[in-house]
């Protein structure tokens, strides 16, 4: 046991246990023995991160920003969905009451989802706020811990403006996509005003020192033509993993240090 | 490289707009651009977003004038085969192959249940198809014989003039119904023997599931209108016992090839003289009728099989000793039945003659000796069509079940 290398990550659905059974197959398939912890919230996988019980954590942005400010700047990045290179926010309004720039959100009501979640909520706030606006905040803290990941709060976001409790809500665009292919009752009278310039959203972190170029080139060489990963690939919603890099947490580490949440 | 223009107005996301920029794209060749005009900035935003996680490169993003412009680049398109050559209205089932690629000889024991010609997206699917090998199952004959079986289909409650089973003597009811209470067993093991089939064939030999399944259709309806045919004069005749025992050692045979040996080439060979005859002789038209029906499937039953076993001695040398091998371990089952169940016998003299007088019964019971003939000399005539040499055939059809199926 003590071989292996472990990857802990967050359970927000059930699905994540499937995910990490074929992947934990498949690294010992590809030499690198790997097993997976599970932990209920992303405060709590970075703490098992920082303490050594795990040796790579399966962060959200929000979660890779906290571990690295905790780390000190040396925290190694391994590797990323193709997705969570080019994430973007969108902010969506009631039909026919969409706006030009942000700025104009000043005194009306926006709703985020939960507040630990990066795209749906501390990215928006900062970016708002950069706009010269500073909005009536109406807040779903519904997933928690969870940063986001449930979709659960960016569903209840959209709801509030369609129902009229806020003018406008941010999520993300991947929630956005997925809510309109279903044809949610929820987005049928709303539409987009606005998106984010692209940040990045989650990857694998570890300490530094960690010998991570077997476990990373494994990661690389997953094939989603491979049929017996892709139902996995897919609930995990990756096509390609890509090499990881630092570029795209600026922004974020400015909206948390902002916020408050690097303290 | 060119660049296509898609006007696609107020469309949004999941209320047309990606039906429409899909459609556009797989018109594309690779390498293509595909301009995307939409009239609000809603949509602008939304689309490069379903781009991207439906694997299209967004290339560009502007505005023009009051609309937004976004650029898309086309994947690799999916090569389209050319189309049939289709004459008269018909498309053929031999045509199929033309379209889709020659069967392979060794088809993927795992493969999921991909249509002929389909392009399977990668699934984990875990079959194991154990009539996975052209040569075990196959016959070019397979599509027309198919088709023809399609075309022939009858129905067994309004294509036979049931008006006409009324007034027969009560002897000749019990005869006819004794006899059509027989073909009726027998064309029980006629069914399940290519159902039992039917799951086992992979899903690449799609000519070979049509032929099974008209086959098993086939058979259902033989089923049912021998049963009503013996029911319809008010008689009741017996399920026999030396049939059960003969039957029993027909299903137990799990080689499709030894079975269509058994079954189409014998079995029903020589269930063809016996139906002709029971055409020609039957008292009645129901029953005539009801035999001629019967007679024009299992004649394509027939086919198949000799085709079938002539494909099979024709690729492998070992075939022909492993045939001959079926026939004799269900000889050596059946030691015990020595002849034509006498009842039947019996019933068919009844049935074919002409009154009770002793010079009819005579008749009858010289038809019958010489049906009994008449079927070894076809089982030898069958056989050698099927690729068996005269002293192999003779031998085969010597050991033939005395049952007749």
């Amino acid at each position: 046991m003590s071989e292996q290398i472990l990857v802990g990550a967050v359970a927000y659905h059930p699905r994540i246990v499937t995910i990490w059974e074929r992947f934990r197959d498949y690294f010992a398939e590809a030499g690198v023995p790997t097993d997976y912890v599970l932990y209920s919230n992303y405060e709590r996988l970075v703490d098992a991160l920082l303490a050594g019980e795990v040796d790579i954590a399966w962060n959200t942005n929000t979660a890779y920003v906290a571990a690295e400010a905790r780390i000190g700047g040396d925290a190694r990045v391994l590797g990323m969905r193709d997705v969570d290179a080019e994430f973007r926010t969108v902010v969506a309004v009631r039909r026919g009451e969409t706006f030009a720039e942000l700025g104009e959100l000043e005194g009306r009501r926006l709703a985020l989802g939960s507040r630990d979640s990066g795209h749906a909520a501390i990215l928006p706030l900062h970016w708002v706020r950069e706009a010269g606006a500073e909005p009536e905040l109406v807040r779903f803290d519904t997933d928690l811990g969870k940063h986001g990941d449930t979709g659960d709060s960016e569903l209840r976001v959209v709801e509030a403006v369609a129902r009229g409790d806020a003018d406008a809500g941010a999520l993300g665009d991947a929630t956005w996509v997925a809510l309109r292919g279903e044809g949610h009752p929820a987005v049928a009278e709303l539409e987009l005003a606005w998106r984010s310039p692209i940040y990045y959203h989650c990857n694998f972190t570890a300490l530094p020192g960690f010998e991570d170029a077997a476990w990373s080139e494994a990661l690389l060489a997953m094939s989603y033509d491979e049929p017996t990963l892709r139902p996995a690939m897919d609930l995990e919603g990756v096509k390609r993993w890509l090499p990881a890099d630092k570029g795209g947490y600026a922004t974020l580490t400015e909206a948390m240090r902002e916020q408050g949440y690097l303290e | 490289m060119t660049t296509r223009r898609c006007e696609a107005g107020t469309l949004e996301l999941g209320a047309g707009l990606e039906v429409l920029v899909s459609a556009s794209l797989a018109t594309l060749r690779d390498g293509d651009l595909l301009d995307v005009v939409v009239d609000s900035r809603s949509s602008s935003i939304e689309l490069p977003a379903w781009a991207r996680r439906a694997g299209h490169d967004v290339a560009d993003e502007r505005r023009e004038g009051d609309a937004f412009v976004v650029t898309l680049r086309a994947r690799p398109p999916t090569a389209i085969a050319a189309g049939p050559a289709l004459v008269a209205s018909t498309f053929p089932t031999s045509e199929l192959r033309r379209l889709a690629g020659p069967e392979p000889r060794e088809a993927d024991p795992a493969v999921g249940l991909v249509p002929l010609g389909a392009l399977p997206e990668p699934s984990p699917s875990s079959y194991d198809w154990a009539l996975s090998s052209r040569d075990r199952i196959w016959t070019d004959k397979l599509a027309s014989l198919a088709d023809r079986a399609a075309r022939a289909q009858w129905d067994a409650s309004r294509d036979i003039p049931w008006e006409a089973v009324v007034g027969l003597r009560p002897d000749v009811e019990r005869g006819v119904a004794q006899v059509m209470t027989y073909i009726a067993q027998n064309e029980y093991a006629a069914y399940y023997v290519p159902a039992r089939y039917l799951g086992q064939v992979n899903p690449e030999y799609v000519e070979v599931l049509m032929w099974l399944a008209s086959h098993v259709h086939d058979e259902a309806c033989h089923v049912e209108v021998f049963t009503k045919r013996a029911l319809a004069g008010g008689q009741r005749a017996y399920a026999l016992a030396a049939t059960e025992l003969s039957l029993q050692t027909l299903l137990d045979e799990r080689d499709f090839g030894a079975a269509a040996l058994l079954l189409n080439v014998l079995g029903e060979g020589t269930f063809l003289d016996l139906l002709s005859f029971v055409s020609q002789h039957g008292p009645d038209a129901a029953t005539a009728t009801a035999a001629r029906l019967a007679h024009q499937d299992e004649r394509r039953h027939v086919q198949f099989g000799i085709a079938h076993i002539r494909h099979r001695l024709a690729h492998d040398p070992d075939e022909r000793q492993r045939l001959v091998a079926a026939v004799e371990g269900r000889a050596a089952k059946l030691v015990s039945l020595d002849g034509l169940s006498p009842l039947v016998g019996e019933s068919l003299v009844l049935m074919a003659a002409r009154s009770a007088q002793p010079a009819d019964i005579g008749d009858a019971g010289r038809a019958v000796r010489d049906l009994l003939g008449r079927m070894n000399r076809n089982r030898v005539r069958r056989l050698r069509a099927a690729g068996f040499d005269r002293a192999t055939a003779e031998q085969l059809s010597e050991l033939h079940t005395p049952n007749l199926m």
